[in-house]
């Protein structure tokens, strides 16, 4: 196909032509971040909490009456719960789950000395110490939750305390590897600035109730300490679709043992229903920005149609007379292909670096990384593609003109 | 001449009606996403109180009075004060205007007990109504004299006394907050900043200002048994102070604002503040370097991200798109101009200047850009409910306001003629000759 008519012709139509151009370059360069962005958020919402997610249920209960005995109550629910059908294991915590939002975290250090470098310095930054959320919980919490663990073994149960601090913990793989780089971190002794707490257990994966800053989130510590409030929240385990039943049957149960307490509807939730919650800003910005670049491809692809169907309007005399002096409906087909290509290519040069322009515009104001490069020939590669298909239908209706137009005056 | 073009305008857009449709879609799909963008970010960007809240500026400073082992990093500033520090600095009255607020939530009710309402308000020490520009719709406020005698008085506003009362002037009735009755001094109007300026720390991810329904004398306040919303920062070893607990003396839990007009005055009272702090430092009170700093309305709320970041990116995405739809729509209408050049040509050659070939293709597309407004008008209202339907924190900010309007009929004017100048001028260019022997 030469390429020298094309651009002569193009030529003619510098302006339609240039706008064409820039549009498609836009179209790429937005395009590129907005699918950037959506994949950060995918990524951010898929994030593993190392929990049996699909098998777990959580409600929460407040006890109001007075004088109660907390731990008495709680094991009385505890029972009251085990023995609704469907229950596999349960367990009660005083509030955090992963991603339930509420966290309480806490310091700790590797060693007494590592504290003393962070009481110097002021900062616990680069003193070895750091500062893990904490969970509680009942005896078999670990099981109920379905957490992995990968060394040592899970609470013994005259470890558990209800009041003062646990002289033992479980860790994650994580916070363990962070504390002590290079060593096995099971049977070490953890410093607080008060008490010595040894590491029994190393869990694979457990989630921060609200994990914001970067690279901390899979810091956590489960400590065996009993819930020790009127208010605690019951994990619930039981088959995926058994969930919302069970639910039902954990309310009344709950009301049954002691009706002196208040159960917020909106604290009576599944596993997902809490994932998703934490979740919603998130995914409602990947609705948004999933349909503004299928927007932006869509007004593309008409733009590129529209003028596609103009040109081919436009020049029909001239595709007559090609036809006539020898040009085949294939020849025909293959210039607004090419001609198409040759826009679209132009554009996808510029676009490619007002992509990584506007990459580093949206990097100083949002929390957003560098553009990964492949992205760009990826762009690329789509708005060929998308060109291709928009002038498809001008294209055919071009190659079908009829020789005998070259003799008509159009 | 005008309605000439207007009628030539007309008559054009009926003659290729799929193109033309393509073409008033496509900037109407652009103009009502860059409405939807812009309405809610107008109504989250702008001050919390207009016209007040730009001389506005809170205390901040590290008063931390034990060595906090968790976190001894003092990174973001900090606007939680102790009681005892609020009042030395209000009483200090170095700024024009200043007051210590906190959010507090209570049960109103009748002395009889007939009716109760709980309500959302701030507790207060100096004159808030005054530095936040509550309008008062009856009574007055409350006195320094009432304020040092902590006097049971209070300041609601018009809903909660239609509510507990049936009338709006409720001033000089008793209500019960607490332990005690409190004297209904003033009625304010329904009143609330336009997004969260108070407590902002500790209400991440609320955006939308709370609607503040009392205003009453801090102490006279805690006398009652009525605490803040939250209790705030409680020293490590402070008796726990358990939700809205009046016991309060531990606790870092108010803030001070203060009212300044001048950046000389800001720069006065940056260096009393960082003074007053640091004397606290050096009596041993204030463990870490206070660091105090004056920050005014504005960067508070950048700082504690207030609007979150989606909605700058959602007007971005919206600009970027209605640019993109400005663009098609150009190149469409330059092809479509450019095939009437026979047309053009004829005029041309009567005599027609270039000039009012220009006018008569800008007020085609003018009128282009305006059917484009129209249509945009319900995608707008759609785009906005749908916003609302969302479960996120500024979904109250979608609405469709009255100025709405204006801005679209503006915005789809311009839109219009700014699609049509580059076309336009391309037409117009062509010599006479060129266009008859083309056509």
């Amino acid at each position: 196909m030469p390429i020298r008519p094309i651009l002569s012709t193009l030529h003619k139509h510098k302006l339609t032509a240039t706008l064409l151009t820039l549009q498609v370059a836009f179209t790429c360069a937005i395009v590129c971040n907005v699918v950037f962005m959506v994949a950060q958020r995918v990524q951010r919402i898929s994030v593993s909490t190392g929990i049996a997610e699909s098998e777990l249920s959580a409600i929460h209960s407040r006890g109001i009456e007075k004088g109660e005995n907390p731990q008495a109550r709680h094991t009385a629910d505890l029972a009251a719960l085990r023995a609704i059908p469907g229950v596999q294991s349960v367990a009660a915590v005083s509030y955090a789950l992963p991603l339930d939002q509420s966290e309480s975290s806490s310091g700790i250090c590797p060693s007494k000395e590592a504290l003393d470098r962070a009481m110097q310095r002021n900062s616990i930054d680069g003193s070895g110490c750091m500062e893990p959320a904490i969970y509680d919980g009942t005896p078999g919490l670990v099981g109920t939750l379905g957490l992995h663990l990968v060394a040592g073994r899970d609470f013994l149960p005259d470890e558990y305390v209800s009041k003062g601090k646990p002289a033992v913990a479980i860790i994650t793989r994580a916070l363990a590897q962070k504390m002590y780089p290079g060593q096995a971190a099971l049977g070490k002794d953890m410093y607080d600035g008060d008490n010595f707490i040894r590491v029994v257990g190393i869990v694979d994966t457990l989630l921060r109730p609200a994990p914001r800053q970067p690279g901390t989130a899979d810091d956590s510590m489960i400590f065996p300490q009993l819930p020790d409030h009127a208010s605690a929240t019951y994990v619930l385990r039981s088959a995926p679709g058994d969930r919302l039943r069970v639910l039902k049957a954990a309310e009344a149960a709950l009301l049954k043992a002691s009706p002196n307490r208040i159960i917020d509807p909106k604290q009576m939730e599944t596993y997902s229903q809490i994932r998703a919650e934490y979740f919603q800003r998130d995914t409602t910005m990947i609705g948004l920005l999933i349909a503004s670049a299928l927007g932006l491809l869509f007004v593309t692809a008409l733009g590129i149609a529209g003028l596609a169907n103009f040109w081919v309007q436009q020049r029909t005399r001239s595709i007559g007379i090609r036809r006539a002096i020898g040009a085949t409906r294939s020849d025909i087909l293959h210039y607004f292909q090419a001609e198409n290509f040759l826009i679209v290519t132009a554009g996808v040069v510029l676009g490619v670096l007002l992509a990584i322009g506007l990459n580093l515009l949206l990097m100083t104001h949002y929390e957003l990384p560098r553009l990964p490069l492949w992205y760009l020939p990826v762009g690329a590669l789509a708005l060929w593609v998308l060109g291709q298909l928009a002038v498809l239908s001008p294209a055919l209706r071009a190659s079908n003109v009829p020789p005998v137009v070259a003799t008509r005056s159009v | 001449m005008f309605d000439y073009y207007l009628r030539l305008a007309l008559r054009r857009c009926r003659q290729n009606l799929p193109m033309v449709g393509l073409l008033v879609l496509t900037m109407a799909i652009g103009i009502a996403a860059t409405m939807t963008a812009m309405t809610i970010f107008g109504a989250l960007a702008g001050e919390p109180l207009p016209g007040i809240s730009s001389h506005l500026y809170v205390a901040t400073m590290d008063a931390r009075e034990a060595v906090d082992k968790d976190n001894p990093d003092y990174k973001q500033p900090d606007s939680l004060l102790k009681f005892s520090d609020a009042k030395a600095l209000v009483d200090a009255h170095h700024a024009m205007q200043q007051v210590a607020v906190a959010a507090s939530l209570t049960q109103f009710a009748r002395p009889d007990g007939k009716r109760s309402e709980k309500a959302y308000g701030l507790m207060a020490y100096g004159p808030v109504l005054q530095v936040l520009g509550v309008p008062l719709r009856h009574g007055r406020s409350w006195t320094e004299a009432e304020q040092a005698s902590a006097a049971p008085v209070v300041v609601i506003d018009t809903e909660v006394a239609q509510k507990l009362f049936g009338t709006e002037n409720a001033v000089g009735r008793s209500v019960t907050l607490g332990r005690r009755d409190f004297r209904v001094i003033g009625v304010s109007a329904p009143w609330n900043p336009r997004v969260r300026m108070f407590d902002v720390r500790q209400n991440q991810g609320t955006v939308m200002g709370q609607k503040e329904m009392f205003l009453v004398p801090a102490q006279a306040a805690l006398d009652a048994g009525v605490g803040p919303l939250l209790a705030g920062e409680c020293g490590k070893d402070a008796p726990v102070a358990s939700f809205q607990s009046a016991a309060v003396a531990q606790c870092r839990w108010i803030e001070t604002w203060v009212r300044l007009d001048t950046p000389a005055t800001v720069a006065t009272y940056d260096r009393f503040l960082a003074g007053y702090a640091n004397t606290q430092h050096d009596a041993g009170r204030f463990v870490y370097p206070p660091q105090a700093k004056l920050v005014g309305t504005q960067a508070w709320l950048a700082l504690n991200h207030v609007v979150p970041d989606d909605v700058h990116l959602n007007l971005l995405l919206a600009g970027g798109f209605l640019l993109l739809c400005l663009v098609n729509v150009a190149g469409l209408l330059a092809a479509r101009f450019l095939r009437r050049q026979g047309d053009v040509a004829i005029r041309r050659a009567l005599g027609a200047s270039r000039r009012t070939v220009f006018v008569q293709h800008l007020v085609e597309t003018g009128l282009l850009g305006l059917i484009g407004g129209v249509l945009a008008l319900p995608l707008t209202w759609l785009g906005l409910w749908i916003v609302r339907m969302q479960p996120v924190s500024y979904a109250d900010a979608a609405k469709f306001s009255p100025g709405v309007f204006g801005v679209l009929f503006a915005l789809s004017l311009i839109v219009g003629l700014l699609v049509g100048i580059l076309p336009a001028w391309r037409v117009c260019r062509l010599p006479p000759a060129l266009q008859i022997k083309l056509g």
